[in-house]
């Protein structure tokens, strides 16, 4: 994707459609916090709050892709931090193999994104959410593995 | 017959005789040739049913689980058999896995450990002979002899026509038994048996995006290598869920991928590459590049193989404070 | 009727020819041994092999396709508009198959649209064999080698060139548009054709088959099934790759009130076959469901229409994961009627 075929394509009115999980105790409370503290950060994310990390069904960021979405961010807390002890250790392991499967087969790997951001981490909530958009943005709008529904078989 | 089929035969035979196990699970020769059947011999006159050679390729850890299960319709009381099975380095491995996720018991079943140098991939032999058909085999010793359906002979060397799975095994023996029959293997060759995915992985994404997209047009959704792998055993798979309903149930190339990420991803820290999958695939898919690297994965990043060992928990029951986060995402 | 032979080296342009305003399917070199394959370039076809390793039936019952779509509220019916299509290749065995697949789709009170607008704007070249396939057992099952049954045209492979027969207006008029690029057969090709068709039936075993379908009833019970059933994996695969299997699921899948029913096929090997809304699944052993598969065709379909809905390709032997032979099914059945 180059430069000119960027701008052209956010000049066509394209924005990155990013779809986050947020963990309800850290992630989520920090982006809320992000929120409250009037720190702008892009309006290109769409939140679901989950209630840990370890929750996240790898098939969620699949289905998610395969919806359409440009990108996925899915963020919990700190390793040690986890208000339920050890559901992000546990997760943090699926993340690693669910990214580096999912570059393996062709998604581009600027679209799948894991963080730790704690309840008071405002500030770097929006900066990763940024980084996430830019990164998402590089590569265009998403045309691997989408269902699409308008063609008829 | 070759002497490891004869003194599996003989153990069998006691082993049902002394009442050690209720029946045995083994292989069967069929009519067609390179090919074996299950067989579960339940009286020691059938023993003389078990075969075993260089062409018993499934796994039959597969085969296990619906034997500890009450008979549907069953009044009273049932007590699960005593199973013993033949087992293979990877079918030992399987068996590892399913006594350790509580789908067979450990203490109703016998295992008999036989070391195997490979097991022949009749796709391969299929492709020396190209459009003409298999019509007879023979193994003779380290060779087979094959006659097409033209009638032309052709002798193949068996390390030609091994399995994938099999040329890159590092386990020939059973990692689990009570019983072993046969000479101990000669030691497995150094190889990676990573190697097809470390090539992959230097493909751009494109050319592994294009690669994945023709292979995976290929698939008709039979689930064969889903129903052939001894960890697919769950009553109802993601695959067939309608609430929620997780993709489609077409070929449909986007719910293809769909299905084989998530099966490949149930398989993570848990497969052990013993090929039933790509053995099963009626459309000679090649599921192990996909599989492999979930396994390559698991090794690197948790230093961790799927069920060498009862006593190890496997790589996604578990965890360390220092596992690697070098993929994560930072400001 | 037209009786005409085409020199092997022009097939490629015969089939340029007729591909012009059709689709073309034959079959192509494939990992598996040959398959058939929507064809655009016929340098790529190859009528070397024996059976493909999935059936042309896709050509008129694809593995899916969508009955309609919907908005909201709004159905809106899917144009049904196939194109003319030229199924090139077919074995006897498959075209006999797409004759029974017409009885099912036409079968009572339904016409079913979906199938017969393919079917109706499929032309069929049957290629006769002049050796058997890894498994067959045509003959057996009331098919034949060099069978005419739901073809079009039927051609025989006479080494330097190809025969072909047209056998219903269709095929006449399709052999008609490449009169350029054909002779009429003569006397002596004639005669090859019969010599290669006699030779060809003679190297098919006979097999078993149980036909007494009182005594398949009585089998219903019997201990065979439970012996099978343990082996059976309970996959798709027999079904899939079986030419007159015709079963299908409807599903709907949707995304925010836009969406699609389609029907995809099924089997009734898988568990959920037969799982009732309710939780209940009347088939819940695969004993069961194995039997089911059996009985279905060699008893439930003679008594609906007449006949076996097996063809004897052989791809559910030489593709079972399980190593399952129906051949050593049918066989053991066949004794089970004559012992009871």
């Amino acid at each position: 994707m180059t430069k000119e075929t960027n701008e052209k394509m956010s000049g066509n009115g394209w924005e990155p459609r990013i779809v986050a999980f947020l963990c309800n105790w850290c992630s989520y409370a920090g982006a809320d916090l992000a929120g409250v503290s009037r720190i702008q950060y892009p309006p290109n994310v769409r939140v679901i709050r989950v209630p840990c990390s370890g929750r996240i069904n790898p098939l969620f960021i699949v289905k998610a892709l395969q919806a359409g979405a440009d990108g996925v961010l899915v963020s919990g807390c700190h390793p040690g931090d986890c208000h339920y002890i050890s559901g992000n250790l546990y997760a943090r392991r699926k993340f690693a193999l669910l990214k580096s499967l999912l570059e393996y087969v062709g998604i581009e790997p600027q679209r799948v994104h894991f963080s730790w951001v704690s309840a008071a981490e405002g500030a770097r909530f929006a900066e990763i959410l940024g980084k996430v958009i830019d990164s998402v943005r590089s590569v265009g709008p998403a045309n691997r593995m989408i269902k699409r529904f308008k063609e008829v078989a | 017959m070759n002497q490891v089929e004869e003194t599996l035969r003989q153990e069998v035979a006691k082993l049902l005789e002394d009442g050690t196990i209720d029946v045995f699970v083994g292989h069967e020769a069929v009519s067609l040739p390179l090919r074996t059947s299950p067989c579960f011999v339940r009286s020691p006159k059938e023993v003389d049913r078990l075969v075993w050679d260089r062409i018993c390729t499934r796994n039959l850890a597969t085969y296990l689980p619906q034997l500890f299960k009450r008979p549907v319709g069953l009044k009273g009381e049932w007590t699960p058999p005593k199973v013993g099975v033949v087992a293979k380095g990877c079918d030992s491995r399987s068996i590892v896995g399913l006594i350790k996720e509580k789908q067979i018991p450990r203490d109703r079943l016998f295992i008999i450990g036989v070391g195997c140098e490979g097991m022949i991939d009749r796709h391969s032999v299929g492709r020396v002979l190209g459009v003409v058909g298999l019509a007879d085999a023979k193994v003779d010793g380290n060779s087979v002899q094959v006659i097409g359906t033209d009638g032309r002979e052709k002798r193949i060397d068996i390390a030609d026509v091994l399995a994938a799975s099999c040329r890159e095994c590092q386990h020939r023996e059973a990692v689990l038994s009570n019983l072993t029959v046969g000479e101990a293997p000669s030691s497995a060759p150094e190889v990676s048996h990573y190697a097809n995915v470390a090539g992959f992985e230097l493909k751009s994404s494109q050319e592994r995006w294009e690669h994945w997209v023709e292979e995976l047009s290929r698939c008709i959704r039979c689930y064969a290598c889903r129903q052939a792998c001894p960890n697919c055993y769950c009553e109802e798979c993601f695959a067939e869920e309608t609430a929620p309903q997780w993709l489609g149930v077409t070929t449909d190339l986007s719910d293809v991928f769909v299905f084989h990420l998530g099966r490949a991803f149930h398989q993570a820290g848990r497969c052990v590459d013993c090929g039933a999958c790509v053995a099963a695939c009626p459309q000679g898919i090649d599921l192990r590049l996909l599989n492999q690297k979930i396994n390559k994965d698991v090794e690197e990043l948790f230093e961790a193989q799927a069920s060498l060992s009862l006593e190890e928990a496997e790589a996604l029951s578990s965890f360390r404070m220092e596992d690697d986060q070098s993929f994560m995402t930072e400001p | 009727m037209l009786e005409i032979t085409l020199d092997k080296s022009k097939v490629q342009e015969f089939l340029r020819l007729l591909g012009q305003n059709r689709r073309l399917f034959a079959p192509v070199k494939d990992r598996m041994g040959t398959t058939f394959s929507e064809v655009v370039d016929p340098s790529l076809v190859c009528l070397d092999g024996l059976n493909t390793n999935l059936s042309p039936k896709e050509v008129v019952f694809p593995q899916w396709e969508t009955l309609y779509t919907f908005e909201e509220d709004q159905a809106n019916e899917v144009k049904l508009v196939a194109q003319e299509t030229l199924l090139f290749g077919a074995r006897p065995c498959d075209a006999r198959a797409l004759e029974l697949l017409d009885r099912v789709f036409t079968w009572e009170r339904i016409d079913d649209p979906y199938y017969l607008h393919r079917r109706e704007k499929t032309c069929v070249v049957a290629l006769a064999c002049n050796t058997p396939g890894e498994a067959c057992f045509c003959s057996s099952v009331g098919g034949s080698p060099v069978g005419e049954v739901g073809a079009d045209v039927l051609a025989f492979d006479l080494g330097e060139q190809l025969y072909l027969r047209a056998l219903t207006e269709r095929g006449e008029a399709l052999l008609n548009e490449a009169s350029a690029l054909t002779e009429k057969a003569t006397e002596e090709d004639k005669r090859a054709v019969q010599q290669a068709a006699a030779e060809a039936e003679k190297q098919l075993q006979p097999i078993p088959i149980p036909k007494d379908l009182a005594a398949l009833k009585e089998s219903f019970d019997a201990e065979i099934w439970e012996n099978l059933g343990q082996k059976c994996l309970g996959c798709g695969t027999c079904a899939y790759v079986c030419p007159t299997c015709h079963c299908f699921d409807i599903t709907d899948e949707t995304k925010k009130g836009v969406g699609r029913r389609v029907r995809s096929w099924d089997s009734c090997a898988f568990s959920l076959f037969t799982l009732h809304g309710s939780g209940h699944n009347p088939r819940i052993t695969q004993a069961a469901r194995y039997r089911q598969r059996v009985l279905h065709k060699f008893l439930y379909c003679p008594e609906n229409f007449g006949e076996a809905f097996c063809v004897g390709c052989g791809r559910c032997i030489t593709n079972c994961p399980a190593g399952l032979d129906l051949r050593a099914v049918l066989e053991r059945l066949a004794s089970l009627a004559k012992v009871g």
